[in-house]
């Protein structure tokens, strides 16, 4: 067994970019199998909280679609209760959430991890890990304005009136604020510690932050309208397939991202550092070509970049 | 030899550090009176815009909101300002070499931080309480009791040392950066927006009295007590890392 995982161990290694892609291939099939079976074998779900608030118009408790998007039976009666295939956004927008949480928790590791080593390595992933979170937490976000315009708002406009009064909502806005702001932060702090320090501990700091504005939003606010017993008993087996699928297709694809994002990061510093030793050497030539102290058009010479310090 | 410096106790460096920045204060009055001057400048805006209210309109039931609001402002000013001084002159420099233990510096910095932010509270707030909850109609009519002021010093008081503590942290990251305020305030409302959400609804169970508001209020005094307690640990934990680069 222990001869088994070692091979195992050995093959993996230094074939991370393989497994990412194959690991993307099968989490694109996994996504589309369970996108056709929330179409076609996923029985309608009627667990949804009840609306309490007067803005919002479909007091019921199951997701109802606007009149003018109701099916309208021939007779020309209006069937005003129908729940609406808008509900199965459910088994994209619940993975795509979980998933920018766990992101945004190993972001936080990496960064805990930075700090105690000051290895740059760390600090790359846990930036990569936070550029992911920002993606997950936008699709989060689209896909919860489409369920929101679909199942509790009239108008487009009302959704941002939703977005400041629903408690998983503003939490939601507030953890995109975070993210963005560790892009901010980042972006204008110079030196390479420097900012990753800062950056560290700011994704720290957010990280145990997040936890409390889920909590004190609902505290402090007594509008629930969000569905929330999205994982109750009550949830049929053929609601749970697909969004087991979903969730493990999802993961894959969130893994291949992070792992070629973190891939491309590296050949990018790569680069960078063979440039800067390119023109150091175009910089020793011009100056061994030209004692005299003729002009010195060289593009180390123009743009004064700084010598770099070893080859790698 | 290592044992002929007599070792200075953290309280003492503690004091020292107290003193520094109370003195200099002293003597510039910088952040005291161009806080104060703000959250009287903020009073005047509020004048402003709520000059086309009419008599109709209720002001105590968003007074919290704008209590809230005036504190924040003021106290990002002063956040920015206690430390432009440190890295300005090489302050800060100078005490990493001093024989003081970093978190010293921390709490030090963030004593003096709540300090300031007291004693502009102490001057600006009574007079937006004088305008705006108890010179408000509603209350002269009798419509509205509010709660006691104590009250209303209680919530100020967890909302000073929230923000001196964990602002303290985010003033020196964003000290460093090159938009020094923009930088504050984008690191500052999110971090803040728990503390100031329950903040707000204990202001507003003060102001507003109504049954049952002396539950609401120790809750939400409750919620920032813990909010604080972690964060402020937090922040003293994570101070050293920011110091050392």
């Amino acid at each position: 067994m222990k001869d088994l995982l070692i091979k195992a161990r050995d093959f993996l290694q230094g074939r991370e970019i393989q497994i990412a892609i194959v690991l993307a291939v099968i989490g694109g099939i996994l996504t589309t199998i369970a996108f056709v079976m929330a179409f076609t074998t996923a029985n309608m779900q009627y667990h949804t909280t009840t609306v309490n608030v007067p803005s919002f118009v479909h007091d019921t408790r199951v997701p109802l679609a606007p009149p003018e998007f109701q099916p309208q039976p021939p007779d020309g009666t209006v069937n005003y209760h129908n729940p609406w295939f808008s509900q199965k956004i459910f088994y994209f927008h619940v993975p795509i959430a979980q998933l920018s949480l766990l992101v945004f928790t190993l972001a936080a590791i990496f960064s805990v991890l930075f700090l105690r080593t000051k290895d740059p390595n760390y600090d790359l992933r846990s930036r990569v890990a936070m550029e992911t979170t920002l993606l997950f937490t936008l699709g989060t976000m689209i896909s919860g304005s489409l369920w929101t315009r679909a199942s509790w708002i009239n108008s487009w406009g009302e959704l941002f009136g939703t977005l400041l009064s629903e408690p998983r909502l503003v939490t939601y806005s507030v953890m995109l604020m975070f993210v963005v702001a560790y892009f901010v932060l980042r972006r204008s702090v110079s030196g390479e510690e420097k900012r990753a320090t800062y950056s560290a501990v700011f994704s720290i700091l957010a990280w145990i932050i997040v936890p409390f504005s889920f909590i004190f939003t609902r505290v402090t606010n007594q509008v629930q309208a969000h569905p929330t017993d999205a994982l109750n008993p009550g949830m049929d087996t053929s609601n749970l397939i697909p969004f087991i699928i979903c969730i493990f297709g999802m993961m894959m694809l969130g893994y291949a991202i992070y792992t070629l994002r973190v891939r491309e990061e590296k050949k990018r510093a790569q680069i960078e550092a063979i440039k800067e030793d390119i023109e150091d050497a175009l910089a020793d030539a011009a100056k061994a070509g030209s004692p005299t102290g003729a002009p010195n058009y060289s593009a180390a010479a123009v743009l004064g970049t700084p010598k770099s310090k070893e080859k790698k | 030899m290592d044992n002929s410096l007599p070792k200075i106790s953290s309280w003492r460096q503690y004091k020292a550090l107290l003193r520094k920045d109370i003195a200099q204060e002293l003597r510039t009055k910088e952040m005291v009176t161009s806080m104060g001057l703000y959250g009287i400048l903020v009073l005047v805006i509020y004048y402003i815009a709520l000059s086309q209210t009419g008599t109709e309109f209720d002001v105590t039931a968003i007074a919290a909101g704008l209590l809230l609001l005036m504190i924040v402002f003021t106290s990002m000013l002063g956040l920015n300002r206690s430390l432009i001084h440190e890295h300005d002159q090489g302050q800060l420099e100078a005490l990493l070499l001093a024989p003081i233990d970093r978190p010293v510096i921390f709490l030090a910095k963030a004593t003096t931080n709540f300090l300031f932010l007291a004693i502009v509270q102490v001057v600006v707030v009574p007079l937006f309480y004088l305008i705006y909850v108890s010179g408000a109609l509603p209350v002269l009519l009798g419509d509205i009791t509010p709660g006691p002021w104590w009250m209303t010093a209680i919530v100020l008081f967890l909302g000073a040392v929230g923000i001196a503590g964990v602002g303290t942290l985010l003033a020196t990251i964003s000290v460093n950066t090159a938009g020094r305020d923009f930088i504050l305030a984008v690191l500052f409302i999110p971090v803040m927006y728990p503390l100031l959400l329950v903040l707000v609804t204990a202001l507003n169970a003060a102001i507003m009295g109504g049954p049952g508001f002396e539950a609401t209020f120790w809750q939400m005094c409750a919620a920032a007590a813990f909010y604080n307690a972690v964060l402020i640990a937090v922040a003293y934990g994570l101070y050293d890392y920011i110091l050392g680069v």
